[in-house]
């Protein structure tokens, strides 16, 4: 793995639009990694899902807020995300339809942790392989 | 939409998220008649839970009218979306286009 592709620092405004842009940097991110597409997939559905309840739900009361997406590499085979807005995140419960951003989330990431001390942070790990890592490792 | 005589078809393509969440609540409101509908998802390259609420809605206002339905998904990303959501088996959903019509017209 090269250093040009050690880590993802973006913030943009807190809007549904900017989702897409968000998600395609980080895209653009993993394939750099050149993780298996499944595992590229799995990883956007994932913090997709994240982004998208931080700009639905972290400005309710129409406060131009921002998110900001921090994604690196931790030793070998971690992915580490973190999705940080300032405003306040609502958890709703897979029911009626509604609220199936976190469970998807949940079933994806190797862990999923929650922090509401200042704004919120969402801190996902993703276990991965890295081919590269592997071919350099046996040589 | 398109329509024959037989089958409704909605057909939805590319990146489907929470941007355009309107969008997909309002091509997934059933038509009126209970004329069997194809949802075709095959050229959505990526779907967020925006879809997966559309679907679920689509899938009770279809059960409430009798209305028959099959969705068409081709892509991995979007089918197992469905599977992580808990809803693998929430639709009758179809990999082949030939299929889903068989289902629906018998």
């Amino acid at each position: 793995m090269g250093d040009d592709v050690a880590e993802l620092r973006m913030t943009r405004t807190a809007a549904r639009a900017n989702v897409r842009p968000m998600r395609h940097a980080l895209r653009s991110f993993l394939e750099a990694l050149e993780l298996a597409p499944d595992t590229i997939d799995d990883v956007l559905t994932a913090v997709g899902e994240v982004l998208a309840n931080a700009v639905e739900h972290a400005y309710v009361d129409g406060a131009a807020g921002t998110v900001e997406l921090y994604a690196r590499v931790e030793g070998d085979a971690v992915l580490e995300i973190d999705v940080r807005d300032s405003g306040t995140y609502i958890e709703r419960t897979a029911r009626a339809g509604r609220g199936f951003g976190l469970r998807i989330a949940r079933a994806i990431a190797h862990s999923l942790e929650i922090d509401r001390s200042r704004g919120t942070n969402v801190h996902l790990s993703f276990d991965i392989v890295q081919p590269r890592r592997r071919i350099r490792a046996v040589k | 939409m398109s329509s024959d005589s037989s089958v409704v078809v909605i057909a939805l393509s590319g990146e489907l998220d929470v941007g355009r969440a309107d969008e997909v609540a309002l091509a997934l409101e059933l038509p009126s008649r209970t004329t069997p509908v194809l949802l075709d998802l095959s050229d959505v390259s990526y779907a967020d839970s925006t879809v997966i609420s559309a679907l679920f809605h689509f899938s009770e206002k279809a059960m409430a009218t009798n209305t028959p339905i099959a969705v068409l998904i081709v892509k991995p990303q979007l089918m197992r979306l469905l599977e992580y959501a808990g809803l693998g088996e929430a639709f009758p959903v179809f990999r082949e286009r030939s299929a889903a019509l068989t289902y629906l017209t018998g």
